[in-house]
């Protein structure tokens, strides 16, 4: 089994459907799921690299378990349910600091998951399964959200993608967006992993790979 | 869910061999190391057992301890814990808050009596940093608080080498290299007693349950998570795997390599760390003690001990494929890859790909099953001979042993559902047509192509076709009597011509024809047939069916003869032999000596005759047929009269005399004209037939490519013919009119002027007179012109004679002869052309003597 390269982590309160995201993008279906119990995860091998993806239980009874499942990761993916605003204020109530242990420079990204029933509660024909809280999220908030996330951090606007691009609205059910989520997510951490390895001192000898080693002192004769 | 048996529970020590009736006394715990098992009680015992293994045909074993020495160590309290150090011969005892060395065989305390004071519970370091080999580094909980102590331990003294304190009450411990995995009282942390740092892993409740910490390998340890879960993590303080679910009140776990197992008052759960599936329960009551030891798993209740002996990772395998679980399998199988020699590993693999491509076979998953087959690099006739007779009988091939499926054939396969059966023959059939171009095929290309070949005919597919007429290696006596059986007569006969048996292959194919046997694949096979034989090279073969084509249809069937490859026709028939053949088949000869005499261009008397004769005779017939003269030509007649003026091979006076009084003028015009008899040509067109335009296209036609004078000999002929007829005949006048007038170019005018009737206006003959004029003014200056070029051309040559002859000639007593090399005497000489001067003697001479140097060479 190959090490993976990085980390992408699902943080979000319970039934918001990060497990369903996941499934609608490396199994293409939307199937029904329960509730996750821990943890799960998928590698997925992308460009050159190998990306673990975490799924994490939402549920209360397993959030002492994010700190550890984000510690190091390269980005994390809160995602809230766009019919449930308040799964959008525990973003930051609940899930925000558990983000401390990830990477120094991780990147963020803030999902809005379900808009298909936003969509089913506008044209006022709301299925079985429709919200009967039918405010619904606004964007504005997930990119306030966003900017605030940024200076939590201590992180500079101008360093950090833009909160338009960083701001998702998608629906495991449809698919609207899965896609465009996670390979956007995934190609900015493409080049934050390969800046890190150049970085690292090189610590093991990896004979697997065909570059001479790096030189860490210059030569006696240049 | 689904389970497998991944381990059978087998008892190890009885209760009775242990304490016999002694009711109270528990057993506290065990400790195994090779084949020594230690087992201390409640009472402050240690008991020391040896193991026998047995292996046992279903996979397992069973055991039997054989009891050693026991010792009491002197403490009213029971013994806690029980490591051996094998390296150095210790058992490390934890009893009463102190760990003492005793020998491992004797049980006897170090002499020195060295032990470590104060301990609540301890660990061993698996993986120590220091690389002393006569000394274990034992990591202990103090009983003074929130302190930990590592030691090393020598066979007969301990050192104290570090003292930690910690921000809460350690309840847990673990060790790899520097670090120590803690369970504190609300939390799991890691921490690196070499540099003092400490990680949080993750909360947990103490007051609720009792926390576990194990480590599993190198750098990473298993620890009891909230909601039941076995959470994985690295000394690195991050989760590799997905945790495990158990139940909420696990009490011990242990690893076996893929498995993660855990005990609870009721169960032991087995969990796949591969894909964190739970995948056996075993019923365990009042179990307290779950451990493993070097891959041994103990689990042990107060009163027996039990040993979890895992099936082999063949076998539970094997029994995951049994029961279809493919994905299962092939995720335990590339987990064993760690543990099994490369080379028995990938012999192993390959063969699980296959027997699991077999059974996505049988569930109808082809894409998977196909890829399954590629990837483990199925000899594809194993999967043909699923299939009843598709391999052929000469086949060397029998089914791997152990056998990949459980499936006799196809029809057992799909329990005789056609349906079924027709969806895995459609599999088959695409799976082999392609493989057969590639690697995969080597070695067995006839049994591939042969099944291939079964298939097709059975399922009346196109590409039978295809398959025979392009590079095959079918197997002939196999595929024939399969292509006999569904009636692929057509095919039958590619195949023999495949195989070079042409003389077969035509032989059935002409039965299709003759409707003997039936075969609807080609309507045109007849054609088909003519075809064949026209590009056969085999005489004898095209002579044998020569007959049959020609009776069926003279006109295509000539084509045997007609249209055979261009290079091959010189050589291979003779023309004779041809016609003589075709006597009985008046149509095909004609065809025959068309191509002989057009298309071939053969130039032939008999060939050219013959065809005219055939020709005529088909006029005549016509004729005779739609019961007299039709004005308008046949097509027989028409290509009649152009072999007539095109040819001037055929016997002429033969024709005439055969034409003679069947009333066809313009034949016969033609004829008189080939025997240069123009008038007599020309009376029969103008008199006969009474047809001018005829007439007048003779003159052109009989004139082609001959000089002016006789074409226009021809048009006086004409003309005169015309006007002597006189007024009586007007119609001739006019054509005589027209005659001059349309082809003035072609009359001698001033001849033709002393033939005309002064009557004539002319206005009547002005096209003629100005044609005629505009001719004769154009030759004439045509002739000046040329005469000015002559004339010129000779002006030239007389200014070069000049020059020639232009300088004059010093001849002087210094002036010798170039040939003999004396001076002129005389004024008389010679002198050639290159300016050379020499005796008229001289000269004389040398042109009597060829071999006397040409003074021209000399210069
Ligand atoms: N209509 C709709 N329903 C969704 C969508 N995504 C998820 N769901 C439903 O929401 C419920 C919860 O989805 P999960 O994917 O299990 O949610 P989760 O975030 O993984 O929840 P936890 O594992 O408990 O943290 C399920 O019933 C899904 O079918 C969506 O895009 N549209
Ligand atoms: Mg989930």
């Amino acid at each position: 089994m190959r090490r993976p390269d990085a980390k992408v982590v699902l943080l979000g309160g319970a039934s918001v459907g990060k497990t369903s995201l996941l499934r609608r993008y490396t199994e293409r279906r939307f199937p029904d799921s329960v509730s996750t119990v821990g943890g799960a995860f998928y590698l997925k091998p992308w460009r050159s690299l190998h990306l673990s993806l975490w799924d994490t239980a939402g549920r209360e009874q397993f959030h002492g378990l994010g700190s550890m499942y984000c510690r190091g990761a390269a980005a994390v993916i809160l995602t809230y349910d766009v019919t449930h605003p308040q799964s959008l204020v525990e973003l930051e109530d609940r899930f925000l600091g558990l983000t401390d242990s990830a990477s120094k420079d991780c990147l963020f990204a803030i999902v809005g998951n379900k808009v298909d029933l936003m969509e089913q509660g506008r044209e006022g024909n709301g299925g079985p399964h429709a919200c009967p809280r039918s405010r619904e999220v606004l964007r504005e908030d997930a990119v306030a959200l966003y900017k605030k996330i940024l200076r939590y951090r201590m992180l500079d606007e101008k360093d950090m993608p833009p909160a338009e691009q960083m701001c998702f609205e998608t629906s495991a059910k449809t698919g609207y967006n899965v896609d465009l989520l996670f390979e956007t997510v995934f190609d900015m951490v493409v080049p934050m992993v390969l800046q890190h390895k150049a970085e690292e001192p090189v610590e093991t000898v990896d004979i697997t790979s065909q570059k001479p080693p790096k030189h860490t002192r210059s030569g006696c004769c240049t | 869910m689904m389970s497998i048996k991944a381990f059978t529970l087998v008892s190890a020590v009885e209760r009775e061999l242990l304490m016999g009736d002694k009711e109270r006394v528990n057993i506290e715990c065990v400790e195994c190391c090779g084949r020594n098992l230690y087992v201390g009680t409640s009472d402050g015992f240690v008991y020391h057992f040896l193991l026998e293994e047995k292996p046992l045909p279903t996979g397992t074993a069973a055991f039997t301890a054989t009891r050693q020495l026991h010792r009491h160590l002197g403490f009213r309290k029971p013994v806690s814990e029980l490591r051996a150090a094998s390296a150095l011969d210790r058992l490390l005892v934890l009893c009463d808050s102190c760990i003492s060395l005793v020998g491992m065989r004797s049980l006897e305390p170090v002499p020195s009596g060295a032990r470590i004071k104060g301990a609540s519970t301890f660990a061993l370091n698996e993986n120590p940093v220091g690389g002393d080999p006569f000394c274990v580094e034992v990591c202990i909980l103090s009983v003074k608080r929130r302190t930990i102590q590592v030691f090393l331990v020598y066979e007969d003294r301990v050192q104290i080498v570090k003292e930690v304190s910690t921000p809460e009450q350690p309840l847990a411990v673990a060790v790899d290299g520097h670090f120590l995995c803690l369970a504190l009282s609300t939390q799991y942390i890691i921490l690196n007693y070499s540099t003092g740092l400490s990680q949080d892993l993750f909360p947990y409740c103490s007051e609720e349950k009792r926390p576990i910490v194990k480590r599993i390998g190198r750098q990473e340890f298993l620890l009891a998570g909230p909601g039941g879960l076995g959470m994985f993590a690295t000394v690195a303080g991050i989760s590799q795997r997905a945790p495990v679910h158990w139940s909420e009140n696990v009490i011990g776990a242990a690893v076996c390599f893929p498995y993660v197992l855990a005990l609870d008052s009721e169960f032991i759960t087995v969990h796949s760390m591969l894909d964190q599936q739970q995948k056996q329960t075993l019923p365990f009551r009042e179990g307290h003690i779950l451990q493993d030891f070097e891959g041994r798993v103990i689990v042990a209740t107060s009163k027996g001990v039990y040993i979890l002996v895992p099936l082999p990772l063949e076998k539970q395998i094997q029994d995951l494929l049994a029961s279809r679980r493919v994905e299962e399998a092939l995720v335990l199988a590339k987990g064993a890859r760690r543990n099994i020699p490369k080379e028995k590993f990938q012999v192993m693999y390959r063969r699980i790909l296959q027997q699991a491509g077999f059974i996505q076979f049988a569930q109808l998953q082809f894409l998977e099953a196909k890829e399954l087959f590629r990837s483990g690099q199925l000899d594809v006739r194993e999967l043909i001979s699923l299939h009843p007779f598709l391999l052929p009988t000469s086949s060397s091939f029998t089914r791997s042993h152990p056998p990949l499926h459980e499936y006799a054939d196809l029809n057992q396969l799909t329990q005789g559902d056609q349906e079924k059966m027709a969806k895995c023959k459609r599999f088959l059939m695409s799976y082999l047509s392609e493989v057969r171009s590639t690697e995969v095929a080597n070695g067995y290309k006839e049994d591939i192509d042969t099944a291939l070949l079964k298939l097709y005919a059975e399922a009346d597919h196109d590409s039978l076709l295809d398959l025979l007429v392009t590079e095959n290696f079918c197997l002939l006596t196999d595929s024939v009597a399969w292509l006999e059986k569904h009636r692929k007569y057509f095919a039958l006969g590619l195949l023999y011509h495949y195989n070079n048996q042409d003389a077969t292959a035509v032989q059935l194919w002409v039965n299709i024809v003759n409707g003997d046997i039936q075969d609807s694949t080609r309507a045109d096979l007849y054609e088909y047939i003519v075809d064949f034989l026209a590009c056969c090279s085999d005489q004898q073969l095209v002579w044998a069916y020569a007959d049959w084509v020609l009776q069926r249809s003279e006109e295509v069937g000539v084509q045997v003869f007609t249209k055979r490859p261009l290079d091959e026709q010189q050589n291979i028939f003779n023309p004779d032999d041809v016609i003589s053949c075709l006597k009985k088949y008046p149509r095909a000869l004609a065809r025959y000596l068309e191509h002989l005499v057009v298309d071939r261009n053969v130039q032939k008397e008999e060939y050219h005759t013959h065809l005219a004769v055939l020709y005529l005779e088909e006029v005549l017939r016509q004729r005779a047929a739609s019961g007299g003269a039709d004005p308008t030509a046949t097509e027989t007649q028409t290509k009649l009269r152009r072999l007539l003026q095109k040819s001037d091979l055929y016997r002429v006076h033969f024709l005439i005399e055969r034409i003679q009084g069947a009333g066809l003028p313009v034949e016969r015009a033609i004829l008189h004209g080939k025997l240069g008899e123009h008038e007599q040509a020309l009376r029969v067109l103008v008199h006969e037939l009474g047809d001018t335009a005829a007439a007048e296209d003779y003159c052109l036609w009989s004139s082609e490519g001959q000089d002016t004078p006789c074409r226009q000999h021809l048009f006086h002929t004409l003309l005169a013919m015309y006007l002597q007829a006189g007024p009586a005949a007007p119609t001739l006048t006019v054509a005589a009119v027209d005659l001059l007038n349309r082809h003035a170019t072609d009359f001698d005018a001033a001849q033709v002027l002393q033939l005309l009737p002064g009557s004539w206006s002319v206005q009547l003959l002005s096209p003629f007179l100005t044609g005629a004029m505009r001719g004769t003014v154009h030759a004439r200056r045509t002739a000046q012109v040329a005469l000015g070029l002559a004339r010129s051309e000779n002006l030239l040559y007389a200014a070069d004679k000049m020059k020639l002859r232009g300088s004059a000639i010093w001849l002087s007593d210094q002036k010798l002869c170039q040939l003999c090399q004396h001076p002129f005497s005389e004024p008389a000489f010679v002198r050639y052309p290159n300016g050379g001067l020499v005796h008229p003697h001289c000269a004389a001479n040398r042109q009597k003597a060829p071999s006397s140097p040409s003074p021209g060479s000399r210069t």
